[in-house]
């Protein structure tokens, strides 16, 4: 083992490779390493048992570059990203392709389980045929390890029947018999001793007694009796038979369906193209109130931008002044709003234009005689929702903006004041174009988080008032993400995740596109700003 | 090279040396025989009193997790198919539709023991004619009055309407009968009183989905009569929960209809009141809170006798009442509560329906809500209104596959 000097990969010479170094800090190195494969495969076995694939693709991926990158000297310095690169492959590629995976299924309420799985319960089912004869059961066992059932029918008649032999009906005077109790069970039977439901080895209830063709099972805790499997798989024509009635459910997108069209629960789910997307865009239901929401969805974002840019750009120029007294306390003091969680402050919000004892309107009916409806009239809810944007973006605005003044060289003005130009002039030629440099990709950023922001209406007025006479509910106040809440989680059969990932995936675009014109516009601005 | 791969080697058995330890540990915890009971604060602590007793008697362990009532839902949702969740969770019967459709629960079969539980609280646990819980309280809302302003319950809602009108001509209370907007939940015993429902009954005494009942004629002349209400100035048009319990408890309106959640803060206020069951008949929605048992469980005969030999008893049953300040499910305690707003509460939900537990409901709810707000804030015709629900509810259930 030869010892290559410490600290000396800095400035060019030779990194320091795993294999060089003290041995005890290699020794560390590869203990944590070990220890973290060690995590690493007890959780791909887990996800393997539990066919969680694409989970387990990810966490393999990370695993394995990992491992590369810190026992190779090659990729010495991906050590450095390695973190940062394990994050974003668990937190943002998988939750992506996994989100793309299930817009392409029916995930949804009634088909959430796995083919496997939903065939296991649907298989798990017993009938009891018509002529059989039910019976309450104890169980009894003896020391050996071996198990029987004592039934009881209605009548009080009595069968025993072991796991290995075949059931036989007993009778009081069995000299096996010990200590028969008012309900006909005795304490002992031959060598079996008589156990409490309690006391029985895990999956008693799936072990079969007696002797085929004459088989006992126990249904419930007070049920057993020749019990056979109600539905067989049949992998052939993918279908469920019931044993009882011949009917054949064949599987249809993921539901067994006999051919009168009644089905068996659980469903799974299945691949089904691009039904979903489809359904977005031809479904009437949906397509109805889709376009006003489509409108309000810009008009709110981008108002909301403008109003809280104009709002906090006129504070900021204000607050920029040095002839405004108590400057740092005024901005402290308009900051406070950003430091409220916009959770509290849009229920304040609320609670104050509230119609009956909201602060506000009993105000202006004090002083005017008249007040806003501000949740059911259209008009004034949207303008309520903006009044409440505005309180919670403006501080915002005016920190971006008070930093952005603080770049623009005064030398700039001086020279402006000195060719005549007024302060409008001066504002709108020097101020505005050097301002919207450096705001103006925070603007359409900003633009982009208020296209889908879901919280601020939900809380508020959950998308009312109500459009009347739409064919599926929709609110004036709905944007994309909230009336497409509705859609999916308020469905025919309650919560429908695939088409729901479907809607995020055509959101997703749009902001996509978004953030793409942002990088292009902002390039624009950039020569306007050389040019100056 | 040499001394490389010696190290590698090193980092290869370290990794399956302690996988192994790993995998085996875990091993050993999943084979120690235990139940996992998922309950929400309230009830946490009865469970584990009566897991600790069982515990010692068979060496069995009740792992008692608690989650707030409305996440075991969703968490089950999860948890349940990938094998990390509950044998025995409790939940309320409105759940039952969501989760056995996505078979996440196991029948119960409680024998004998179903003859001690209230039939309407059974019945509200049965989906598709199976039963799935085991339930310990009922839940509804009942008609309060301020005896001050009306000394007897009225009968009929026209009563109501002439008492709130007096009172108001009087200056005695500013509303008689107030309701909160955009609530199907509270909305619901009024429109029965006029003989409106959501969904129809079938043959089986089981909602039928396909008999939407929103746009019949009770419904509408239950919209119709409160639009009136409104419109006489009577009721405020946008009034919420809080709201109307304030009007109530200042002695601003005579009547509103709310829940046992509600008692305490009404009681606090000094308000005189008495409770009596909704006029003209109408029926509250029942809810059944109970155990259920996860389809996913790994010892679902150990958890069924659980709940039936365990927590199936009266001392067991007595204190989930007292936690939970809702009646009793389980008849013996019912039978015993004495006090008065209790007993006024069970009168009420005697004619009452369990709120429907099937999966369609979910496209009621903010069919309804909507329905209920442009009456209320006076935007659309009652008809219209509760007409365009209907048929959304109907193109919702109707779906496009």
């Amino acid at each position: 083992m030869k010892l290559a000097p410490q600290g000396s990969a800095r400035g060019g010479v030779k990194p320091l490779a795993p294999f060089s170094g003290r041995v005890s800090k290699i020794a560390l190195r590869l203990v944590a390493l070990a220890i973290l494969d060690a995590f690493a495969l007890m959780f791909l076995t887990r996800l393997w048992a539990d066919e969680v694939w694409f989970l387990a693709v990810s966490v393999s991926v990370i695993t394995l570059g990992l491992n590369v990158f810190f026992l190779s000297d090659r990729f010495y310095p991906f050590r450095w990203f390695s973190p940062g690169l394990a994050l974003i492959i668990l937190m943002v590629a998988y939750p992506i392709v996994y989100t793309l995976y299930i817009s392409f299924t029916n995930y949804r309420d009634g088909n959430l389980l796995r083919q496997n799985q939903a065939i296991a319960q649907i298989e798990n089912r017993q009938y009891l045929p018509s002529d059989a004869p039910l019976y309450g059961w104890t169980a009894f066992g003896t020391e050996d390890g071996h198990y029987a059932l004592w039934l009881v029918a209605d009548d009080g008649s009595m069968v025993f029947a072991p796991e290995d032999d075949a059931a036989r009906v007993v009778t009081a005077d069995d000299p096996q018999i010990a200590e028969l109790d008012e309900d006909n069970i005795p304490e002992r039977f031959g060598d079996y001793e008589r156990l409490s439901v309690f006391t029985v080895p895990s999956g008693f209830e799936t072990r079969t007694f007696g002797k085929p063709p004459e088989t006992i099972k126990i249904e419930t805790q007070y049920k057993a009796g020749q019990y056979r499997q109600q539905y067989v798989y049949d992998a052939a024509q993918e279908a469920m038979i019931d044993q009882a009635t011949g009917v054949v459910y064949t599987a249809k997108r993921g539901t067994f369906t006999a051919p009168d069209g009644s089905t068996l629960s659980p469903g799974y789910y299945v691949p089904i193209g691009l039904d979903n997307f489809k359904r977005l865009v031809t479904s009437d239901a949906i397509r109805g109130p889709f376009l006003r929401v489509f409108m309000w969805t810009f008009a709110h974002a981008i108002l909301t931008v403008l109003i809280t840019f104009l709002f906090g750009l006129g504070l900021a120029l204000v607050l920029n002044d040095p002839i405004v007294p108590a400057r740092r306390v005024l901005r402290s003091m308009l900051l406070i709003p950003y430091a409220i969680p916009g959770f509290i402050s849009v229920l304040v919000w609320r609670g104050l234009l509230r119609p009956e004892f909201g602060v506000v309107n009993r105000m202006l009916e004090d002083v005017f005689g008249w007040a806003p409806s501000w949740f059911a009239d259209p008009v004034w809810a949207k303008l309520g929702i903006l009044l409440v944007q505005l309180w919670l973006g403006f501080p915002y605005m005016m920190l971006i903006c008070m930093g952005a003044l603080q770049t623009i060289p005064p030398e700039l003005h001086e020279a402006a004041k000195v060719d005549g130009a007024n302060t409008w002039q001066r504002f709108r030629n020097i101020t505005l174009p050097l301002l919207l440099v450096t705001v103006g990709p925070l603007l359409i950023a900003a633009f982009a988080y208020n296209f889908n922001n879901f919280t601020v209406i939900r809380l508020y007025n959950q998308g009312g008032p109500p459009i009347p006479g739409t064919t599926t509910p929709a609110g004036h106040t709905d944007i994309l993400l909230t009336y497409t809440y509705r859609l999916a989680f308020a469905g025919q059969r309650g919560a429908d995740y695939s088409f729901a990932t479907a809607i995020t995936l055509v959101i997703f675009v749009l902001v996509a596109a978004i953030t793409l014109f942002n990088f292009r516009f902002t390039g624009g601005w950039e020569e306007v700003s050389e040019s100056v | 090279m040499k001394t490389r791969s010696a190290w590698l080697s090193l980092v290869l058995v370290a990794t399956i040396v302690l996988s192994l330890a790993g995998a085996a540990s875990t091993q050993a915890q999943d084979d120690a025989k235990q139940l996992v009971v998922w309950t929400d604060e309230n009830r946490a602590s009865i469970v584990e009193g009566v897991g600790a007793a069982f515990e010692e008697e068979y060496g069995i362990k009740i792992v008692v997790q608690q989650m707030a009532f409305g996440d075991i839902r969703d968490q089950l949702k999860t948890a349940g198919p990938a094998g990390e969740g509950p044998d025995i969770l409790i939940g309320a019967h409105d759940w039952l539709g969501e989760l056995v459709i996505n078979g996440l629960l196991a029948p119960i079969d409680l024998g004998d023991k179903a003859e001690e539980f209230a039939p309407t609280a059974l019945q509200a646990f049965t989906y598709d004619g199976e039963l799935y819980g085991m339930p310990y309280g009922i839940e509804n809302v009942a008609f309060f009055r301020n005896t001050d302003l009306v000394p007897d319950a009225p009968e009929t809602w026209e009563e109501v309407g002439e008492i709130a009108a007096q009172l108001k001509e009087e200056g005695k209370a500013e509303y008689g009968y107030v309701i909160q907007i955009a609530d199907t939940y509270h909305y619901n015993p009024l429109m029965t009183s006029f003989g409106g429902y959501i969904f129809g009954l079938d043959e089986n005494n089981e909602y039928d989905p396909t008999d939407v009942g929103v746009d019949s004629e009770g419904s509408i002349a239950a919209a119709t009569w409160i639009d009136g209400q409104i419109e006489a100035g009577l009721t405020p048009g946008e009034a919420d929960w809080d709201t109307i319990h304030a009007l109530f408890e200042s002695g601003d309106a005579a009547m509103i209809i709310t829940g046992p959640w509600a008692l305490e803060r009404i009681q606090a206020s000094g308000v005189p009141y008495a409770i009596s069951p909704i006029p003209d008949g109408g029926k509250p929605f029942l809810g059944v809170q109970g155990f259920m048992i996860s389809a996913f469980s790994s010892e679902p005969l150990l958890a069924q006798a659980f709940l039936t030999e365990y927590l199936a008893t009266e001392d067991v049953m007595q204190q989930l009442f007292e936690a939970g300040d809702r009646p009793s499910a389980f008849i013996t305690v019912a039978d015993a509560i004495e006090d008065p707003d209790y007993a006024a509460f069970a009168e009420a939900g005697a004619v009452g329906q369990p709120m429907p537990a099937i999966p369609e409901m979910s496209a009621v709810w903010t069919a309804v809500n909507d329905a209920i707000t442009l009456t209320f804030q006076q935007q659309s015709d009652p008809a219209d209104a509760f007409t365009t629900a209907a048929e959304q509810i109907r193109t919702a259930i109707a779906g496009e596959e």
